[in-house]
C-alpha cells in the first residue's frame, strides 16, 4: 500500500508500523522505547506523529505501534508534535536525571530545560518496559513492573535477587538509559544481585555466557543442534568450515 | 475438627481453579479472602500451578488493589474517598481515624486489631461520608462518633466478635 | 392450592438501605406479618414479603412499598414493622411518609418530586421484583426479548439497535448497535461479549444497583449480544467490592442457565452461550476496555495502544465486544419494544435515559434515572430539590475523574454526551456530585489528580510522570506555596496528557483540572496571589472564627470540635456588658462565649457545619495568627 511520510511517497506493507516505513525512508522519528526486535510497548510516547488517514480526521499517535493504511498521510514534525515532544522530554529528564544514552541528547536537540525538581537526583530509569519485554521473549520471565501509578517500579518477586534468571544480561543490553548493572569481571558476572559462572569457549577461551543460560538454550533448543559450548563466534567460524568442506 | 495447615487451605484454593493464566486473578482473590492477605507461599504455589513466571504474580499482587502482601489488621477500617465523601469531609474523617488509632492509611495497629484503608468508591455515596468496618457500613458519620464506632470493634467491644 | 398474593410488601435491599439496617426491618415486617396474617380480613388478602433491589432515594432509607396501592415508606426502623403491616390495604401509617418542603405528606411514589421527573427503562425493574427469584423477572416480562431475538437473522437485532441510537452508557458514548455490526464483520471465530462492570468512576453506583437489583435484564442483553455478533462464551467483569452484585449475579447466571436462557441449548435453538463472573482487582484502569481484557486474561490491567479496534482484536486477539451494564440493561426493552420506540426519548444525538447518581450537597441525593435533555437545573432542584441547607449553588461535577466541573451559568444546559464535552466535562459514567460554595475547586482539582495518580497504570509517560506534577504543582497551590508560572504549567501538562497519553483515561485525566481552570480561575488566584482559600477549606490557608455578634452561644461548635480547638470562655459579666455594644443584651450578657484556638484548629469545618446561626466563619490563616 502506498502512504506519504512527510511529502515523500512511500510503499509499505499492511501490518507494517509507521515509525519502521519512515525509517526506510531515510526519515528518522525520535524514541526511547522502541526496540525493532522488541515492538509494540509504546511507553516512552516520543516517537509521536500527525497521522492522517484517507477520509479521516488528522490525530497524534505513536508512529512506533500505529499501523499504515493506504492513502495515509503522516507529518513527522510539526509544532504541535515538537511542543508536545518537548514536554515528554521533559518529564523523562526529570523523572530519570541520570539516564545514559540517547535522552540527554534529545533534550540538547529540543532546547529541554528541566524546571521540575527530580524525585531523585540518581534515577536512570524511565520505565519503557524494554527489559520486561526482553526477560520474556528471550528469558524466563525473571522481572516485571510492580506497582501502579506513580509508584510504578521495574522488580524482581519480592525484590530479591531473581531465582529463576539466567543471567544472560538481555535486559541490560536492551536498557536505553544504561540503568541495569551487569559487570563481568571474566570469571563471573553480577546482575540483579545475583552473582553467575561464565563458561569458558573451548576454542577461543573467552568467557561467553553464564551456565544457567546454557542450560536454559539447551532445553528451549528445539529441532536445530547448535554447539551451544561454543561462543557464538567460533560458532559462526566453525559453521562456515563445514558449509566449506560440505 | 482439626484445623487445616496453611499450605492445605492454598492448595485446596488453586486445585478449585484449572491451571489456566485466566484463573489467576481469581485464586489470588480467594487467599485474599482466606488469609486477609497473600502468603508468599500461596503466590509460588500458584505460579507452579498456573506454569507462569512467579514475578507476574508478585506483579498483579502489587498492582491490584485488592491484593495485598502484607497481612492486615483484625477489623479493616475502609474510609471512602469517594467524590461525594470528599466534599462532605472525608479527609477530616481521614484524620480522626489517624488521630484516634495513631496509624495513618495503609498500616495495621500495633495490636494487629485494625487495618485503616482509603477507598475510592463504596458505591453508598447518597450516605456519605461512609466509613466501612469489615462488612458493615456506617452512613452520615460525623467526627463526633468516630471514636465510639471505632471503639465498638476493640476486644471486648460491642462488634468485636 | 396455593394463594396468590394480592398485596406485595416491598422491601429495599440495596447496598445503600442495607446500610440503613434494612435487613432487619425485613426481618420485622415478616415477624409482624406472619402475626397479623392470623387474623387477616377478606378485603386485605395475602400479602407476601419482597426483598428488591435498590429504589435510588438510598438518603431516605430504608424504602418500604406496599403493591400495588403505591404506598411508600421511608426511613423505616424495625420498630415500625406493626404500623406498616396495620397500614396495608387501610389508611397510610403518616410519620413515614416523605415530606417536601412543604411539609405535606406524600403516598405515591409518582407524587414525589424524586421520583416525579423520572423515567425508567434501564431501572425498570428494580425495586419492583426480588433479584434473586427468577419467576419475578419472567412476570416482569423477562427473557421475551431473548426468545425474539433467537427468531431474528443477527442484522434485525444488530438493526434494531443501531435504530434505537443507544450509545455506550460506560463514558465513551459509542454507538452500541455500530461497535456490534462492526464485530459482526470480522470472519475470524470465535468472538466474545463482555459485560464491563467494573464501576470505577467515585461518585457514581448505577451499575451496582442494576447488578444487584436486576442481573437479569444485563444478563438478557449479554445474551442478545452474544446471538447479535456470533459469541458463544462471554464474561461479565464485576468490581470485588460490590460483594452482594456479585452474589446476585451468580445466583443469576445459575438460574438462567437451570431454565434453559444459557447454556449448550438455548431456548431449544441449538444457540450456545456461556457466560462467567471475573471478578475485578480494584484499578479504576481496569474501566478501559483494553486494560479491562488484559485482567480477565490474567495480567497486570494495563491498557495497549488501540489502533486496533478490541471488536477486530479484543480478548485472547479475537473479535470481542465490551458494552457497559447499564447499556446492556437498555437492550431487552429496545428488542421488546422496537428501536423507534425507544428512540422517542432523549435529544438529537443522545436517545433514551441515562441513570444519573445526584450526589453531593443537594437535598435529595440518590440514584435517578431521566431522559437524556433534562436541564442540570432540573435534576438538582426539581429532583434534587435544591442545595442542602439552602446554600449557594457552586458547581457540579459530572462524569468522574474523566469528567469536569460545570459552574452555574450552564445550569440550564440540556445533558447529552454532546453538550457536556463541548463544555469541557462528559456524561462519563453518569455521575453527577453537587457542590456549594463550601467547595474548593483548587482541591476538587488536586482531588481527582491525586486520585488518577494512584490510578494511572503508570505504563506512558505522559500519565505517569505528567500527573505526578499536576497534583505537586496543585498540592503547591492549595498550601499556599504556588507559583505564577503554575497556571502555564497545568495547562502545558494538560496539554501533553490529551494529545500524547495511551489510553482514555491517561486521554482525559487533565479534565477536571481544565474545567476548574476554565470556570474557576479567579479561585486558582486567589490562593496564588493571596494565599486565601475563598471556599475555607484548604487546610494551610484556613482557620475557622466564632463571631460574636452572630453567636448564639448555643455550643453546637464547641461539641462538634473533633481536636477541642474551639475553646468555652466564662459569660461576660454583667458589668462588661454595660460597655460597647453588648449593652442592651443581656441575655446574651450572662451566656458563654466561644473562640477557636487558631493553632489547634485543623480547619476540618465541623464547627462550621454545626453552627446554624452562621456565627462560624472560614478566614484566612494568617490574618489571624499575625
Amino acid at each position: 500500500m502506498r502512504l506519504t511520510i512527510d511529502g515523500v511517497a512511500c510503499e509499505a506493507e499492511a501490518g507494517e508500523f509507521v515509525k519502521a516505513v519512515a525509517e526506510r525512508a531515510g526519515i528518522t522519528i525520535p524514541s526511547i522505547c522502541h526496540h525493532s526486535a522488541l515492538p509494540g510497548l509504546a511507553a516512552c510516547r516520543l516517537c509521536l506523529v500527525e497521522a492522517t488517514p484517507a477520509g479521516k480526521r488528522t490525530e497524534v499517535v505513536t508512529s512506533c505501534v500505529y499501523p499504515v493504511s493506504e492513502g495515509l498521510q503522516v507529518v513527522t514534525m510539526s509544532e504541535r508534535i515538537q511542543r508536545l515532544r518537548r514536554t515528554v522530554l521533559k518529564l523523562l529528564i526529570c523523572r530519570a536525571p541520570a539516564a545514559e544514552g540517547r535522552l540527554a541528547e534529545y533534550c540538547q536537540e529540543y532546547g529541554v530545560q528541566n524546571n521540575f525538581t527530580p524525585p531523585d537526583p540518581d534515577e536512570k530509569c524511565i520505565l519503557c518496559g524494554l527489559c520486561v519485554k526482553a526477560c520474556e521473549e528471550l528469558g524466563p520471565a525473571a522481572i516485571a513492573t510492580v506497582m501502579r501509578g506513580v509508584d510504578k517500579q521495574i522488580q524482581s518477586a519480592f525484590a530479591e535477587a531473581p531465582t529463576d534468571c539466567i543471567g544472560c544480561s538481555s535486559c541490560a543490553k536492551v536498557c536505553p538509559t544504561g540503568k541495569i548493572s551487569c559487570t563481568d569481571d571474566g570469571e563471573s558476572r553480577v546482575i540483579w544481585g545475583k552473582r553467575f559462572h561464565l563458561e569458558k569457549c573451548p576454542v577461543c577461551g573467552r568467557p561467553f555466557a553464564t551456565s544457567e543460560e546454557l542450560a536454559w538454550l539447551t532445553h528451549r533448543q528445539v529441532g536445530e543442534s547448535l554447539d551451544l559450548t561454543l561462543c557464538p563466534s567460533c560458532r559462526a567460524q566453525q559453521a562456515a568450515k563445514q558449509s566449506v568442506r560440505g | 475438627m482439626v484445623e487445616k495447615t496453611e499450605a492445605e487451605q492454598i492448595q485446596e484454593i488453586i486445585q478449585h481453579y484449572p491451571g489456566q493464566r485466566r484463573h489467576a486473578l481469581a485464586a489470588m482473590q480467594d487467599m485474599q479472602h482466606c488469609f486477609n492477605y497473600l502468603p508468599r507461599a500461596g503466590l509460588v504455589a500458584l505460579a507452579e500451578h498456573m506454569h507462569c513466571p512467579l514475578v507476574q504474580l508478585y506483579s498483579m499482587a502489587t498492582f491490584y488493589k485488592a491484593l495485598s502482601l502484607k497481612p492486615k489488621g483484625r477489623h479493616i477500617i475502609k474510609v471512602c474517598d469517594g467524590t461525594a465523601c470528599h466534599i462532605k469531609g472525608s479527609m477530616s474523617m481521614i484524620d480522626g481515624v489517624q488521630r484516634h488509632l495513631k496509624i495513618s492509611p495503609g498500616d495495621v495497629s500495633a495490636d494487629g486489631q485494625f487495618s485503616v484503608e482509603t477507598v475510592n468508591c463504596l458505591g453508598t455515596c447518597a450516605l456519605a461520608p461512609v466509613l466501612l468496618v469489615d462488612e458493615k457500613h456506617f452512613g452520615k458519620v460525623t467526627l463526633g462518633q468516630l471514636p465510639q464506632v471505632i471503639d465498638s470493634y476493640k476486644p471486648g467491644g460491642g462488634n468485636d466478635g | 392450592m396455593a394463594e396468590v398474593a394480592l398485596r406485595q410488601l416491598l422491601v429495599c435491599c440495596g447496598t445503600g438501605c442495607l446500610a440503613n439496617d434494612a435487613r432487619a426491618v425485613a426481618d420485622a415486617l415478616e415477624t409482624a406479618l406472619q402475626d397479623a396474617n392470623l387474623d387477616i380480613s377478606v378485603e386485605r388478602g395475602s400479602v407476601e414479603l419482597k426483598r428488591t433491589g435498590c429504589n435510588g432515594f438510598c438518603e431516605r432509607g430504608p424504602i418500604v412499598k406496599i403493591h400495588p396501592d403505591d404506598v411508600s415508606y421511608y426511613r423505616v426502623k424495625p420498630e415500625h414493622a406493626e404500623s406498616i403491616v396495620a397500614s396495608i390495604g387501610a389508611e397510610p401509617y403518616k410519620p413515614l411518609l416523605f415530606r417536601g418542603d412543604d411539609k405535606q405528606p406524600v403516598t405515591r411514589q409518582v407524587d414525589n418530586p424524586f421520583y416525579a421527573h423520572q423515567t425508567k427503562i434501564a431501572l425498570r425493574n428494580i425495586g419492583q421484583i426480588d433479584p434473586l427469584n427468577i419467576d419475578d423477572y419472567l412476570q416482569a416480562g423477562g427473557y421475551l426479548a431473548l426468545q425474539k431475538a433467537l427468531l431474528m437473522p443477527t442484522d434485525e437485532i444488530i438493526a434494531a439497535v443501531v435504530a434505537s441510537g443507544l450509545r455506550g452508557r460506560g463514558g465513551a458514548g459509542f454507538p452500541t448497535g455500530i461497535k456490534w455490526r462492526s464485530a459482526n464483520s470480522y470472519p475470524s471465530l470465535p468472538r466474545y461479549v463482555v459485560c464491563n462492570g467494573d464501576e470505577g468512576d467515585p461518585g457514581a453506583f448505577m451499575d451496582r444497583s442494576i447488578l444487584e437489583g436486576d442481573p437479569h435484564s444485563v444478563i438478557e442483553g449479554l445474551a442478545i449480544a452474544a446471538l447479535a455478533v456470533g459469541a458463544e462464551q462471554g464474561f461479565l467483569y464485576i468490581r470485588d467490592e460490590y460483594g452482594l452484585a456479585v452474589k446476585n449475579v451468580a445466583a443469576a447466571l445459575q438460574a438462567a442457565a437451570d431454565c434453559g436462557y444459557l447454556g449448550d441449548d438455548i431456548c431449544g435453538s441449538g444457540r450456545k452461550l456461556s457466560l462467567e463472573i471475573v471478578r475485578g482487582g480494584g484499578a479504576f484502569v481496569c474501566g478501559e476496555s483494553t486494560a479491562l481484557m488484559s485482567s480477565i486474561e490474567g495480567y497486570v490491567g494495563e491498557p495497549r495502544a488501540k489502533y486496533i479496534r478490541s471488536v477486530e482484536r479484543g480478548l485472547w486477539g479475537q473479535p470481542t465486544v465490551l458494552n457497559n451494564v447499564e447499556t446492556l440493561a437498555n437492550v431487552p426493552y429496545i428488542i421488546t419494544f422496537g428501536g423507534a420506540e425507544y428512540a422517542k426519548v432523549g435529544t438529537a444525538g443522545s436517545k433514551g435515559t441515562k441513570v444519573f447518581s445526584l450526589v453531593g450537597k443537594v437535598k435529595r441525593s440518590g440514584l435517578v434515572e431521566v431522559p437524556m435533555g433534562v436541564t442540570l437545573r432540573s435534576l438538582i432542584y426539581d429532583v434534587g430539590g435544591g442545595i442542602a441547607q439552602d446554600r449557594p449553588f457552586k458547581a457540579i461535577q459530572t462524569g468522574g475523574p474523566s469528567g469536569g466541573c460545570l459552574p452555574e451559568s450552564l445550569l440550564d444546559l440540556e445533558v447529552d454526551f454532546e453538550s457536556l464535552l463541548e463544555h469541557h466535562a462528559m456524561v462519563g459514567s453518569g455521575g453527577m456530585i453537587v457542590m456549594d460554595d463550601r467547595s474548593c475547586m483548587v482541591e476538587v482539582a488536586h482531588y481527582y489528580v491525586d486520585f488518577l495518580c494512584g490510578e494511572s497504570c503508570g505504563k506512558c509517560t505522559p500519565c505517569r510522570e505528567g500527573l505526578r506534577h499536576m497534583r505537586d504543582i496543585l498540592a503547591g497551590i492549595c498550601a499556599g506555596h504556588g507559583q505564577p508560572s503554575d497556571i502555564d504549567e497545568l495547562e502545558e501538562l494538560a496539554f501533553c496528557l490529551q494529545e500524547a497519553a495511551l489510553c482514555a483515561l491517561g486521554k482525559t485525566a487533565a479534565n477536571p483540572v481544565l474545567s476548574t481552570l476554565r470556570y474557576f480561575r479567579e479561585e486558582f488566584e486567589a490562593h496564588l496571589n493571596e494565599q486565601r482559600c475563598p471556599a475555607g477549606v484548604c487546610p494551610s490557608l484556613t482557620v475557622m472564627q466564632v463571631d460574636s455578634e452572630a453567636c448564639t452561644a448555643c455550643g453546637a461548635c464547641f461539641k462538634a470540635c473533633p481536636v477541642g480547638a474551639v475553646h468555652q470562655l466564662a459569660a461576660v459579666g454583667a458589668a462588661a456588658a454595660v460597655d460597647e455594644h453588648q449593652a442592651g443584651n443581656d441575655k446574651k450578657a450572662d451566656k458563654p462565649r466561644y473562640e477557636v484556638d487558631v493553632m489547634a484548629c485543623t480547619a476540618c469545618g465541623s464547627c462550621r457545619e454545626a453552627c446554624r446561626f452562621e456565627a462560624v466563619k472560614a478566614v484566612k490563616k494568617e490574618a489571624v495568627c499575625a
